[in-house]
């Protein structure tokens, strides 16, 4: 029987977005997230910048006697240090000269250890990449266990998930990382409970990391889901004579990936959040326990630093997660 | 849920509870007795005594009044901050609207916890500057939702009818938005305490509240965790408590959350409409 063209396409019809957005919409939604992410950045500068200036006190005396091991230099030496490094110049002319510096990878030296921070930052988020990373890939593991939740409503798994989202929102992730230090470190003795280097010693703080995110995120996933599997077009697909697996792949899971990528983007925020505690206990040399000690030891060059290289990174990792929206999703570029 | 209309009472019994418990402790919590030091949960001291020989129970009863109310401070302050900027961002619209989202959009993608610690070293060690920290991160919350909730009320017909009988901008404010908002601000006041609480517990835990010997709970953890080895119950105590407090406001943000508990609570506001706007 000859296909009749018409009828085919009207069948189709639910593949075409409703708004047809042609690439002008997709580059115009896209240049628009990077103008927005460009102020963000300048926003995030201009904090870091404004960190040492609102030093209590006179910030170039504050450096300078750092300088000088703690001596008290003399207003000759300290007119003379303002002048060499141009803290006499206007404020602005000043922070144009320190995000030049900035750009080229010259953050200062840090006040305790005395090596540059940019150095240390580097290293430190070497680290930090390593841990949040195989922290993320966990919590990647939420996906299907949310798909599985959805489809076995009420079943054990959904009810773990429920568990475990309830709990990872009311645990202090502190005393999570102890207990499970406790358990396997100290009394099980299965993974080392502290240090850095091998894949042994990750796989502990960042287990503490990925379960306390994994719950929430697989309950949003079993929402997302849920809430389409009740659409009307799903009773459409069905009627077509679509079967129950396509009905899930092609028409449930495309709908509920803008949500779930908010969430996931959402959760690399929430995932730098846990490991600067989690860093903190387990000895792991990242930008987390950087950040905790160089406030503890008021070092205001790293606290500066760390602020302009976690902010930037913020930025970056927000601005992906749009684009990548936009790209899935034809009603996010319509929108703009 | 049935257990709603008792709500209210349980909560103001627990709250008042919360507030005489020091009161019960046996001992001071701040009293050191090296003798005494890393003693078993006895009748003497419920909960035995820390590295220092003071009681565990008395500084968990005492800590009521530390974590829970430093955490109700900041949030009182993101919400009266976040609520003034959202509602008049919401009415005036315009340049300043976008201008205060974009700005709340810029606050809300950053690592909350990392952006509070980095507040709290700028302006130094110390209870406070936690406190102020935190509303600095969360008045954003505040701003986004009231906002939101300002821009659909006052399309409807009642704003109109104020208009129509003269109140002024402030009254209409005060006595028809803000009224109308405050059950959804409720739900997000209770998530966000529990979320003070933990980040509070967490960056005192890290060193940078309570002075060392402050029975605060998240300190109490980090001063117990070298014995945890052998004296489980000094960190178990207070993180239970930590948990048992936060899940108590979780629950009690879901029951806010409930359309159906709200409508009991008071005749059906003209809010309900946009319930699912404070559920987002």
């Amino acid at each position: 029987m000859a296909e009749w063209p018409d009828r085919k396409a009207a069948l189709d019809g639910w593949r075409q977005p409703a708004i047809a957005a042609g690439p002008p919409a997709l580059i115009q939604a896209v240049g628009q997230r990077l103008l927005h992410s460009a102020c963000l950045l300048v926003a995030v500068s201009l904090v870091a910048f404004m960190t040492l200036r609102a030093l209590p006190g006179d910030f170039a005396e504050v450096l300078l006697t750092y300088q000088m091991d703690g001596e008290i230099p003399s207003a000759a030496a300290l007119a003379e240090f303002r002048s060499e490094n141009g803290f006499d110049a206007p404020i602005l002319q000043q922070y144009l000269r320190w995000a030049a510096e900035a750009v080229t990878g010259n953050l200062g030296t840090s006040f305790r250890s005395g090596d540059p921070v940019a150095e240390e930052l580097r290293f430190a988020a070497t680290a930090t990449l390593w841990l949040t990373g195989v922290a993320f890939a966990l919590v990647l593991l939420a996906v299907p266990l949310g798909i599985v939740a959805a489809l076995n409503a009420g079943g054990w798994i959904d009810r773990l998930v429920s568990g475990l989202a309830v709990l990872g929102m009311a645990v202090p992730n502190f005393w999570h990382a102890l207990l499970f230090m406790l358990l396997f470190g100290l009394v099980l003795g299965w993974l080392p409970s502290s240090g850095y280097g091998t894949w042994s010693h990750v796989v502990l703080p960042a287990l503490v990391i990925a379960t306390s995110s994994l719950g929430v995120v697989a309950r949003i996933v079993r929402s997302a889901l849920i809430e389409q599997r009740r659409a009307l077009y799903v009773r459409t697909a069905r009627s077509k004579g679509a079967g129950s697996i396509r009905v899930l792949v092609d028409h449930c899971m495309v709908n509920t990936a803008a949500p779930v990528l908010t969430v996931l983007g959402l959760q690399a925020a929430r995932i730098f959040d846990g490991a600067i505690v989690v860093e903190t206990v387990f000895g792991w040399p990242g930008l987390g326990r950087t950040l905790a000690e160089a406030v503890l030891n008021r070092d205001f060059p790293m606290i500066q630093g760390a602020i302009l290289l976690i902010g930037s990174a913020y930025v970056l990792i927000n601005l992906l997660v749009d684009v990548a929206i936009a790209l899935i999703d034809p009603r996010v570029r319509a929108s703009v | 849920m049935k257990t709603s209309g008792r709500l209210g009472p349980i909560l103001a019994g627990l709250a008042l509870a919360g507030v005489v418990a020091p009161l019960f402790a046996p001992h001071d919590p701040l009293t050191v007795d090296l003798l005494n030091r890393l003693q078993p949960a006895s009748l003497t001291f419920p909960l035995g005594t820390d590295h220092m020989g003071r009681c565990v129970f008395s500084r968990l009863l005492h800590g009521l009044h530390i974590t829970p109310l430093a955490a109700l401070v900041a949030v009182a302050l993101a919400a009266s901050v976040g609520t003034t900027v959202g509602l008049v961002a919401g009415l005036m619209g315009g340049l300043l609207d976008r201008i205060a989202m974009r700005i709340v959009d810029g606050i809300l993608i950053f690592p909350a916890f990392a952006v509070a610690l980095a507040v709290s070293g700028i302006l130094g060690i110390g209870l406070w500057s936690i406190v102020i920290a935190l509303a600095a991160v969360h008045w954003a919350d505040y701003a986004r939702l009231s906002r939101n909730l300002a821009i659909v009320e006052r399309e409807q017909p009642y704003v109109w009818a104020a208009e129509a009988l003269g109140m002024g901008r402030s009254a209409i404010v005060t006595r028809r938005l803000l009224p109308s908002a405050a059950p959804h601000l409720a739900v997000l006041a209770t998530y966000s305490l529990s979320w003070a609480i933990l980040s509070f517990a967490g960056l005192s835990f890290l060193g940078l509240g309570a002075e060392p010997g402050t029975p605060e709970w998240g300190l109490m953890i980090a001063e117990a965790r070298h014995h945890m080895r052998a004296h489980p119950l000094l960190i178990a105590a207070p993180g239970l408590a930590i948990v048992a407090l936060v899940l108590g406001l979780n629950l009690l943000g879901d029951a806010f959350a409930d359309p159906d508990v709200r409508r009991r609570g008071r005749r059906q506001s003209p809010s309900s409409r946009v319930a699912k706007l404070g559920d987002a």
